[in-house]
Formats: C-alpha cells, structure tokens, sequence
C-alpha cells in the first residue's frame, strides 16, 4: 500500500462519513418526517375490501345455513325453528371469531347478502369465550328453551335437538351441529 | 482539599473541635454524593436524549408514554430494573460475576473527579488530570474482561476478550492524541489547560484552532474515544448481531444497569476530556470570566461547558445511528494503522510548531501581524 492509496483511503473514510452522517442529519431534524401512528388514539381506516369481524344482519337472514355448510373451519353455528307461514326464525347465530379465518366464503355464498365483513379487527380478551359473537340474543333463546321446557315436563333424551317445537311440530332442521 | 477544609473550619466553629481527618473525610464525602447524583441524573437523562435522537433519525417518534412526552421513561426504566430478578448462572463464578460490574462502573465514576465543571468547580485538580483519567478508565477492561469470564458463557468471553483487545489499541492513538493539547499547555492539570485557552481571542484561543495539527488531533481523539466507550460503530464487543450481547449478556437488573451506567458515564468522561482539551472547556467566548462574582462566573462557566459536553454527546449519538459496525480486523487495522501513526505525526508536528513559533498559533501570529 503506497502513500497514495493510505491518503486516499483516509480521504474516503471521511467523505463517506460525512456523507452517511448528512443524511441521519436530515432526517434528524425534520420533525414533519415522523411516520408512526400513535395506535389507540388515531387508527388507520381498513381498506375498502377489508375482510373483518363478520356481521350477521338478523332481520334479513333467511336461515338458509348456506354459510355454516360453506365454511372450511365450521366457526358459525345456526340453529332456527321453521314458523306457521313456513318462514324459518333463527333462535341462534353464533360465530367463533377466534376460529375464523377470515376467508370470506360465507360471505360470497349468501344469498341475501346479509352477512358480510366489517372493518373491525381489536378484540383482545380474557377469555375464549368472549371471541363467540351472538347475533341472536342468547338470553331470548335461553328463556324459549325454558318456556318449552316447562311446557313439556319429560326430559329430552341426550342427543335430541335442544329447540323443541312447543306446538308437537317436529323440528325441520337445526343447522350447524358442527 | 485543605483550602476547603480550612474554609469550612473557620466558619462552622463546630468542625474546628474535630480532627482534621473527620472533617476531611466529610468533604470528600460530600463532594462525592454531588458528583455521583450529578452522573446519575446524567446517565438517566442521557438513555432518555439517546433514545429521542434515535427515533428522530428513524423517522420515528420514541418514548412518549411516562410522563410529559415521555420525560420519565429513564425513571420507569430504573424501577424495571431494579425490581428485576437478580440472576447469577450456576456455574459462573460467582465472585467474579459479581465484583465486575462494579469495577466498570468505579472505573467510569472515578474519572468525574478531574471533570472541570467550572471556573472553580472542581471535585480535585490533580496535576496529573489527564494521566489520572488515562489510567483510571483503563479500569474498566479489567472489570469487563471479569465479566466475560466469569460469566461461564462462550459470548460472554469472546465479547470480553475482544473489548480487552480493543481498548487496549486505542488506548495508544487516545493517550498520544492528548499530548498536543498537554504540550501546548505544559501542564497535565485540566484547569492549567483550560486557563492557557482563554484571553482576548475568543473562540479562536481554544487549542482546536491553534494549528492543523491540533485540529486534526481532535478528530483524532474523537475517533478513538469514541471507539475506547465501545459505543456503534465500535461496539464489537456487545456486537448484537454476532455476540447476543458480549460481556453483559448473562447480567440482569440492576448489574446490567451498571454496565449501562458506566457506558453512559464513559461517553461523559470522553466528550469532557474532549472539550476541556481542545475546545476551550469551560471558558465563555469573549468573557473574562475570572474577573465575575463567583458566583455568577461559575455558573456561566458550568453552562458554557456542559452545553459544549453535550454537544459533542449528541454528535456521538448522531454517528452511533449512522455507521454499521467494523468488523475486528477493521477495527485492528483502523486503530495500528490510521490513527497511531497519525497521531504520533501530530505530535511530532505540535512540537516543531511550538519550538518555530514560540507556542504561538495561527489566530495569534495573525493578530500579531495585524499589530496587536
């Protein structure tokens, strides 16, 4: 190594530096230039096509169970009871958001388009338990259950569909027995 | 020391009934709580800044959750730490393990005591400051060094060894990068050299600006210093990516926050030496400070030299999130054959410059041409 090559290696060494530090320099300074979002207090809008928590919109469901049948990890549990003009009433419609894997079949298969995807994603909790989301409210079906109950004092064998008809009717059909 | 002492004995009557060791003894302790409350405080607002500038330089915003913009997060962090398990692995050895954080940590403390705050303020004006902060912050290898081995762990002692290689190269290109300042000044003592750069030149006294020779000795002496703190792009021996974290990776709560402490002090240390040598230490531009009250004047002069040791802090911090870590050869071939043989030419080239000249630099041989 000539004298040459020490001084220009010394040479490089520090327009190199000052060159590396020039840039650290300006983004040091700039205050404008900070992209990090503060997460709980500002939230970033999902896109558009967002797959999120799913939404049953109860008054629109037909029950058809297209969606418990369609789903790759069974997550959405139907059960309903079949009424005098033959339109069926769901009693129940739970889905396991924390089962779920947010593929969106269920939502392309309705056929009424009720259930869909919204753009919710934070549902830290304690328990599993709390990842099941009711769209039918379970303290109605529970009553119903109790007000058949006591309308039919003989236990219902083990096994049995749980939502017994209290007018004698068989039960048409419980969807999602998973 | 004794003018203290003295000062003290003549105005309490109380102390004069003592011996004089007992009031000794007090001073020193005294003293020595000021300036360790004064690291600390230091040290914990330091991690703070460092982190900050890191966020600034990674377009990030950093800790902003403790306190008022986050101004409390060192304080959060101390009680993290020492609420910490204290753990020590089963086949350390255990007296080893547990003596090396405090040698690091003495070895980075102890230097405060020649740190010249200010005009008088001062914990002991050794005539031999700067040999005093040499040999005392070589401490620190031995403790580092313990803490490899005796933490039982191949990272551990390759981290140690390479930081005992390490410093003990530049401690060479660090100790003969002093010299020009020492030179120029005759003296070894800190406020000796800080008194010689003062006078009617202003900023243009201070040694950086004497000759090219003592300019470059102090980028000479930053690099180097930079590289004996073991801070990126000299952090080889904590070197994340391939050691885990080197000498401390077996250390937990309040023994690691030793070996953070003392880096934060050494960085403190290094920049004080730095500007007390070359950057006119606490003397304020253009102001005699010595004919001020003593009161004002030493804490114009505490200002004026803190806000240049933190200065040169924030450039350390500024180069750590820059530059990419040497690798060892690099580090070797930097230090045995860039910086010794350019600091031992700067030497050379202070001395015929103080013999041709008369010590006289450039600013004063130019405002003796002007007629002054």
């Amino acid at each position: 190594m000539g004298l040459k090559q020490y001084l220009k290696n010394i040479w490089e060494a520090v327009y190199t530096i000052a060159l590396g530090m020039k840039i650290t320099a300006r983004y040091g300074i700039d205050p404008s230039e900070e992209i990090t979002q503060q997460y709980p207090e500002e939230k970033r809008q999902p896109a558009e096509r967002f797959r999120g928590f799913l939404h049953n919109d109860v008054p629109r469901c037909i029950a058809c169970t297209m969606c418990a049948k369609t789903c790759p990890v069974d997550c959405i549990e139907i059960e309903f009871v079949t009424g005098e003009d033959k339109k069926r009433k769901l009693t129940r419609f739970d889905i396991n958001i924390g089962r779920c894997m947010y593929c969106g079949l269920c939502v392309e298969v309705c056929p009424t388009k009720c259930l869909t995807h919204t753009d919710g994603y934070e549902k830290a909790s304690l328990s599993r338990g709390e990842l099941i989301l009711h769209f039918v409210e379970p303290a109605s079906a529970e009553e119903e259950e109790a007000q058949e109950k006591e309308a039919e004092p003989e236990p219902a064998p083990a096994g049995a569909a749980p939502a017994e008809n209290p007018s004698g009717k068989e039960p048409e059909g419980t969807g999602g027995e998973n | 020391m004794d003018s203290a002492v003295a000062f003290l004995t003549s105005k309490i009557p109380f102390l004069a009934s003592l011996p004089f060791w007992v009031v000794a003894f007090l001073v020193m302790l005294v003293v020595a709580l000021v300036i360790l409350g004064f690291a600390l405080t230091y040290e914990g607002i330091a991690t703070y800044i460092e982190r900050k500038v890191a966020a600034d330089i990674q377009v990030r915003i950093g800790p902003n959750r403790v306190g008022p913009n986050g101004w409390f997060q060192f304080i959060a962090d101390g009680v993290k730490l020492l609420m910490k398990e204290d753990l020590i692995p089963a086949k350390a050895d255990k007296f080893l393990f547990v003596l090396a954080p405090y040698l690091v940590f003495v070895g980075s403390f102890a230097a405060f005591v020649v740190v010249p705050f200010g005009i008088s303020l001062i914990a002991a004006d050794l005539n031999i400051g700067v040999y005093y902060v040499m040999a005392v912050t070589s401490l620190v290898v031995i403790g580092i060094l313990l803490a490899g081995w005796g933490s039982n762990n191949k990272w551990a002692l390759l981290g140690g060894m390479r930081a005992a290689a390490q410093i003990v190269s530049y401690e060479v290109p660090v100790g003969m990068a002093l010299l020009p300042a020492v030179i120029l000044a005759g003296s070894l003592s800190l406020q000796e050299i800080i008194r010689s750069q003062g006078g009617y030149l202003g900023i243009f006294g201070w040694n950086i600006f004497h000759n090219p020779f003592t300019f470059f000795s102090f980028f000479l002496y930053f690099t180097a210093a930079l590289a004996e703190t073991n801070r990126t792009p000299f952090d080889i021996p904590e070197a994340e990516s391939e050691l885990v974290a080197g000498y401390h990776v077996e250390y937990s709560g309040i023994r690691f926050a030793f070996f953070f402490m003392a880096e934060y002090g050494d960085m403190f240390v290094v920049c004080a030496l730095a500007a007390a040598l070359y950057l006119g230490g606490w003397q304020v531009p253009f102001v005699d400070v010595s004919g001020l009250s003593p009161l004002l004047a030493n804490l114009l002069s505490l200002g004026v030299f803190l806000a240049k040791v933190i200065a040169l802090i924030l450039v350390m911090m500024w180069v750590r999130w820059t530059l990419p870590r040497l690798r060892v050869d690099q580090l070797m071939r930097m230090s045995w054959k860039y910086l010794v043989p350019l600091t031992f030419v700067n030497v050379l080239g202070v001395s015929v410059w103080v013999l041709a000249f008369d010590g006289k630099g450039i600013p004063a041989l130019v405002m003796s041409l002007l007629g002054r």
